[in-house]
């Protein structure tokens, strides 16, 4: 089973905000989900790391950092990270998804603060061991700057309190292709380092992310509401809810990132199973997630005995998932 | 009555291959023309030698026993059998005498590509172990994909973890790229995988009852079938064992036993998840072109009427 949300278990307040890093690539449901963060007190965001996948790095950093501006929060930090995957090469950026602005063609004016000076590798390394067992991170894209921080510190990964990873297809399709999901495909190395490193990791797949809709009805009713953020949240929506119905035939969208929050702070809504999880590096098949479900004791030793066992997301509350994002949202 | 469905076998045998063998024998609706052999439960010299076995057990010496390849289609030799599974002779550790016929001196692959020829659209080839010989008469004959009736194979682990690794299941393993060359060739392919053949039990009760039973076959599949249950108890602490290969033999038997879904399906060839077969129903549109577009469609079996197959199998072996 998971370990305790950040802070929160059911809907009570603890004294302490947990502190929380946002691996992003903002991105319109990256959006949707540091902005909620944001609107959680209960959460302390010690600051943002960006990464490549529905943008590139630097549009990713332009827009996280819009983004703490937006909230009100100039003050967080936000660490720029790789710009390509470790076996280097251009990444795939899927702005047919988000837009050439990642933020559904809005274009926002540029935003007045400036990136940290450090790396986000750097930046995770740092803050994980000023707080050791403290610092809970939410993986909302490729895993390159979480790989290159496990590689950097060989003590990191043990260190991080929670990892909360938006990525893989468990026994189900891909959304990039039939074998593969986006964040893994976008780098199905620095996966496999992160899946095999130790970590306390819950992993939200997208046979879980997609049992989620905000429907057009729901969207009509966001754009209604007084959420601080619903109007600016509604346009940047639109991009994203037609790409939703030209691929998928769904007149709404899909929550990946959302969710993925969701899952950090009330994993009481979701269940977990426990298993080792690999990821293909090579072939057709690159970017696929296998999880050993443990159904059968393995007579010769093969690629997943041996590693640490991960929990996936097994199933969702989807009703109670809606309730909270919806909740979240559409607070003033 | 109908014409009886020409079937062609090509097998490792293997405990539950025996026991297909022996309810496709015992089935008026299929009439069994030949049996091939491959590697996999055992080599493929050993593979020969049982099919000849059994046969001789059935007093069916009538029936022809090709020898396939001894190696992979890519000339692997480093093949993985599964004697932890079956025994070291691939009949439960009995070791019967040797059988006093021997095999044609035609290669399994001319016998394939001669019968589906001669019979056009009325063989049928019931594939219980890795897909070398299948793929090689594909390649060597291009009419042999047209004219077979129908390729209904044990292999593959659909949506769910393999039987090998997590990522594979045996016969695809077995033979990776050869599974791939016969999933994308445009035959009329029925798969039959793990998540499938996994819901078809016979337990220690079947067992006994079996046992009781003096029938010929049923007596004789008692002798052999230890070994198969103290593995499925080690492997996956069931009383029972999966019945993979007469399940697919069944299939072709009675295609009303299962339901099947259709789509393209590719076999991964490299890397850790080495035989995995991934199945894509074509509903879901993908922004780009991938490895699974543009390729034929082929049905895969997605349920069984388990309790069905089990009664089926048990009636055909006491009835001998």
């Amino acid at each position: 089973m998971a370990s305790d949300g950040v802070v929160l278990s059911g809907n009570c307040c603890s004294t302490k905000r947990g502190k929380l890093i946002i691996d992003t690539d903002p991105g319109i449901d990256d959006s949707m989900a540091i902005l909620m963060a944001f609107q959680s007190p209960e959460l302390d965001i010690v600051g943002l790391t960006t990464v490549f996948g529905n943008v590139n790095t630097e549009d990713a950093t332009h827009n996280a950092l819009l983004l703490c501006e937006i909230a009100g929060r100039s003050d967080v930090p936000v660490a720029e990270g790789s710009f390509e995957p470790l076996k280097r090469g251009k990444p795939r950026i899927a702005d047919f998804v988000h837009g050439s602005d990642g933020l559904g063609n809005i274009f926002l004016d540029p935003p007045k603060s400036g990136k940290c000076d450090k790396s986000a590798p750097e930046f995770l390394v740092d803050k994980v061991s000023e707080f050791p067992g403290e610092v809970s991170i939410l993986a909302l894209g490729p895993l390159t700057n979480i790989a290159l921080a496990i590689k950097r510190d060989s003590s990191f990964a043990s260190k991080i309190k929670r990892l909360v990873i938006l990525g893989g297809a468990f026994f189900a399709l891909g959304n990039v292709n039939p074998a593969a999901e986006a964040n893994i495909y976008g780098d199905p190395e620095a996966a496999d380092v992160v899946f095999t490193s130790g970590a306390n990791i819950d992993v939200i797949g997208i046979n879980i992310t997609t049992q989620v809709k905000l429907t057009d009805m729901h969207l009509e009713e966001l754009r209604k509401s007084s959420g601080r953020h619903a109007q600016l949240l509604c346009d940047m929506c639109k991009f994203y809810r037609d790409w939703h119905v030209k691929s998928d035939g769904v007149y709404g969208i899909f929550l990946h990132d959302p969710v993925s929050f969701v899952a950090l702070v009330r994993p009481d809504l979701f269940t977990f199973k426990k298993g080792v999880v690999r990821v293909e590096t090579q072939g057709i098949c690159v970017g696929h997630t296998i999880m050993d479900q443990g159904l059968k004791n393995w007579n010769t030793s093969n690629p997943w005995t041996e590693f640490s066992p991960v929990s996936v997301a097994w199933t969702i509350n989807i009703e109670g998932v809606l309730n909270c994002v919806n909740e979240i949202l559409m607070k003033p | 009555m109908e014409e009886r469905k020409k079937i062609i076998i090509d097998t490792d045998p293997g405990i539950d291959d025996a026991m297909a063998i022996f309810v496709a024998l015992q089935s008026p609706e299929v009439e069994v023309i030949g049996l091939t052999t491959i590697y996999g439960n055992v080599y493929t010299a050993l593979a020969t030698r049982n099919a000849l076995h059994l046969l001789e057990i059935a007093g069916r010496t009538d029936i022809p026993v090709a020898e396939g390849s001894h190696v992979t289609i890519t000339k692997g030799t480093k093949l993985r059998i599964a004697d932890f599974v079956h025994g070291t002779d691939g009949l439960g550790n009995q070791n019967f005498p040797p059988p006093e016929g021997a095999q044609i001196e035609q290669s399994a692959v001319e016998f394939l590509t001669e019968q589906v020829n001669l019979h056009p659209g009325k063989v049928t080839v019931v594939a219980l172990g890795p897909l070398t010989n299948i793929a090689l008469a594909i390649e060597s004959d291009p009419d042999f994909v047209k004219n077979v009736q129908q390729i209904i194979l044990l292999g593959g682990a659909f949506s769910v973890n393999g039987n090998v690794n997590p990522a594979a299941e045996a016969n695809i393993f077995g033979d990776p790229d050869a599974a791939d060359i016969v999933f994308t060739s445009g035959a009329d392919i029925l798969a039959i995988g793990i998540n499938v053949t996994h819901q078809v039990v016979l337990t220690d009760a079947d067992r006994d009852k079996l046992a009781e039973s003096s029938g010929k076959f049923a007596q004789y599949m008692c002798k052999i079938l230890d070994v198969y249950f103290g593995y499925h108890h080690d492997a996956y602490s069931t009383k029972g064992v999966y019945l993979h290969d007469p399940t697919t033999i069944l299939a072709a038997v009675d295609p009303s036993l299962i339901t099947y879904v259709e789509g393209s399906v590719r076999v991964q060839t490299v890397g850790i998840t080495r035989g995995l077969t991934l199945f894509y129903n074509k509903q879901k549109r993908f922004e780009e072109v991938t490895e699974w577009s543009d390729k034929p469609t082929v049905k895969v079996a997605v349920t069984v009427n388990g309790p069905a197959v089990v009664k089926l199998v048990m009636e055909r072996l006491m009835n001998s």
